[in-house]
């Protein structure tokens, strides 16, 4: 399979006229990005439509699109700005806007206790901390969320990150510290720590990462 | 290393971008510091917690399909010309760079006689990266939604210099366009009030509703992305003259997003894309259509700007269509006059972008200074606006297109302080 290629040498193929390459491509990223955008978002229809658009507006551009970035920034771009402009849209529909007030000022993240190396997949417990955790992301404003997301959950490092959202490295990483700080807080203020999320250890139920 | 640069780092250490030797020196500095320690535990805590948040989850069954139908329709496209529909363009004056050529799906390419007083080029879309193509596709596709969202003066046609026509293929395939026209009409549908708000806005209405409207459908505005929603203005205004459009736009790629697509193509040289692009939406812009466009274009195919591959500096579209609308320019002069009537207006968003229009025609006529101030001015109203993230867009271009500028330079830092508030971008 084409799986050793990379992302840009697949477009690159797509461009040639291979829709093999593009399949997978999508393959490669269609989790990843829908992933993003249900973070994001917070509703799987939403998270859908746009993660298809996402792809359609990449189809669209493929032929124009020249190797100076990588096709992932690239993706995300597109993800991202139909993101704010869903959110922005929604924001004059609801009251209960997605872009809730941040933190205040910045502090120390403080009060913390040492713990264990992160541990991505834990099972059953981690599919009942998810809707907590979304719910806290969705607490955070949404530049915050995109950050936090975009770097945690995609991977994506930041200054690609800078680049994708057109700021600054030092802003990308001040707003991660936000937004981690923001989710401290707001997990606390859920009952949700590091001895209730290791509750229930659960057998393993084989929770992928990308 | 010093206590500010660990405190720096300590994101970066926790997820891995530091290099062996950059990490070896935040580890040591951290033993001999509480704080930095104490940071870097809580950060770890976090990420610990919110783990489940990382775990990928599949879009549902069926996900792939419109997007790989859409995808293959296009591998087509691009490899015989086969586009299922037919695009004609006609108009008396080529854009450069421009040949004769025609677009039929079920056909090869080929070039068809002038039958009409103009000459005529018809040309065929997609030819990767040729300029022409570009600006072919993106006259199309902003030609239906132009009419899309404005029959009436599509209807209204009063001149031949500029046509586009374009035919829908008979065996409706399933091609980017529709998708991607579905995919948005579905959006729209989620936003009803924008729908009705925006399109029917008179020129020059005041500023709040505007404003919102633009607000609400004007993504930021990234340096590159930005180019491709501009551009689709352009070739919209100029040839929406054309009634024939009207009628066919349903069959055609309604979708703004087609403009942007296609309109990074190979970068020509000529000044910064949203300016060009956004040119030529003066031309057909002077009465009615101004609201429209600036409301409709601008907003409307916001999503374009997200299209274009990050890096492109300048879409090909843009030159071609400045050519073929160079006769009639608006003046910078005339652009400011009414970006600053927008402002007084209180229209910051419109304010903005006429800022943004001038500052290109600035650039064009090599008025570097004027063309900062310019680029100043839309930051200004950015700011004002409230739409922080596309004014540090904004400063960020006047600054790496102006650097000796320092005049419009602190202007422009001075407007993101003053108003910005937003804690998290310091």
């Amino acid at each position: 399979m084409g799986q050793e290629r990379t992302d840009e040498e697949l477009l690159a193929a797509y461009q040639q006229g291979d829709p093999g390459a593009f399949e997978a491509l999508l393959r490669r990223h269609r989790a990843p990005l829908f992933t993003f955008l249900l973070r994001m978002l917070g509703d799987r229809e939403r998270a859908e439509d746009l993660a298809q658009e996402t792809f359609l507006r990449i189809v669209k551009g493929a032929q124009a699109w020249e190797h100076r970035a990588r096709f992932q920034t690239w993706l995300f771009t597109i993800a991202r700005n139909l993101c704010v402009d869903q959110s922005r849209r929604d924001r004059f529909r609801r009251t209960d806007s997605l872009d809730a007030e941040g933190p205040g000022g910045e502090q120390a993240m403080v009060d913390s206790v040492p713990g264990r190396e992160i541990d991505p997949g834990r099972g059953a417990e981690s599919a009942r901390l998810r809707p907590l955790l979304q719910r806290a992301l969705l607490s955070l404003p949404a530049e915050q969320r995109e950050v936090f997301v975009l770097r945690e959950q995609a991977g994506v490092p930041f200054r690609e990150i800078a680049e994708i959202l057109g700021v600054n490295e030092n802003t990308v990483k001040s707003r991660m510290r936000y937004a981690l700080e923001g989710l401290r807080k707001a997990l606390a203020a859920a009952g949700v720590s590091e001895e209730t999320a290791a509750e229930e250890p659960a057998p393993g139920i084989g929770l992928g990462r990308a | 290393m010093t206590h500010a640069e660990s405190q720096d780092l300590l994101l970066d250490l926790a997820y891995g971008e530091l290099d062996a030797e950059r990490a070896r020196e935040v580890a040591s500095h951290l033993e001999g510091c509480a704080e930095c320690q104490k940071e870097k535990v809580a950060i770890e805590e976090v990420r610990r917690i919110a783990a489940p948040l990382r775990e990928l989850e599949e879009p549902p069954a069926g996900f792939d399909d419109r997007i790989l139908a859409a995808a293959r329709a296009q591998a087509q496209l691009e490899h015989d010309g086969n586009v299922g529909e037919v695009i004609e363009v006609t108009g008396s004056v080529r854009p450069m760079g421009m040949e004769p050529a025609r677009i039929d799906a079920h056909g090869p390419v080929k070039t068809r006689p002038a039958e009409r007083r103009k000459p005529r080029w018809l040309m065929r879309a997609a030819l990767g990266g040729s300029v022409a193509a570009a600006a072919a596709l993106a006259l199309v596709v902003s030609t239906s939604l132009e009419t899309r969202r404005n029959r009436e003066s599509a209807v209204a046609a009063r001149s031949d210099d500029f046509r586009i026509r374009v035919e829908p293929a008979a065996p409706p395939s399933v091609s980017v366009d529709s998708a991607l026209r579905d995919a948005e009409a579905k959006r729209e549908r989620a936003q009803p009030e924008a729908q009705q708000t925006a399109p029917a806005r008179p020129p020059l209405e005041p500023a709040p509703q505007k404003d919102k409207v633009a607000q609400r459908r004007v993504p930021k505005n990234l340096p590159a992305a930005g180019s491709g929603g501009d551009v689709s203005r352009a070739p919209a205004a100029a040839t929406q003259k054309r009634a024939e459009v009207d009628r066919q736009h349903e069959e055609l790629s309604g979708p703004v997003g087609v403009v942007a697509v296609q309109s990074p193509a190979p970068p020509v040289e000529g000044p910064p894309a949203p300016a060009v692009g956004a040119t030529p939406l003066g031309i057909a812009a002077p009465e009615n259509k101004r609201s429209k466009e600036t409301a409709n274009a601008t907003e409307a195919r916001d999503g374009t700007r997200s299209d274009a591959p990050p890096s492109m500096p300048v879409p090909a579209a843009a030159p071609a269509v400045k050519a073929l609308s160079a006769s009639e320019l608006p003046s910078a002069g005339d652009v400011e006059a009414r970006a600053q009537e927008a402002r007084h207006g209180g229209d910051y968003g419109l304010a903005a972008s006429l800022y943004r229009q001038a500052a290109t025609l600035r650039a064009q006529g090599k008025e570097a200074s004027a063309a900062a101030w310019n680029l100043a001015h839309a930051v200004e109203c950015l700011s004002a606006a409230g739409r922080f993230d596309e004014a540090r867009a904004v400063r960020e271009e006047l600054a790496s297109g102006y650097p000796a500028e320092g005049g419009a330079l602190s202007a422009a830092r001075r407007a993101l302080r003053e108003s910005e508030t937003v804690p998290t971008s310091k």
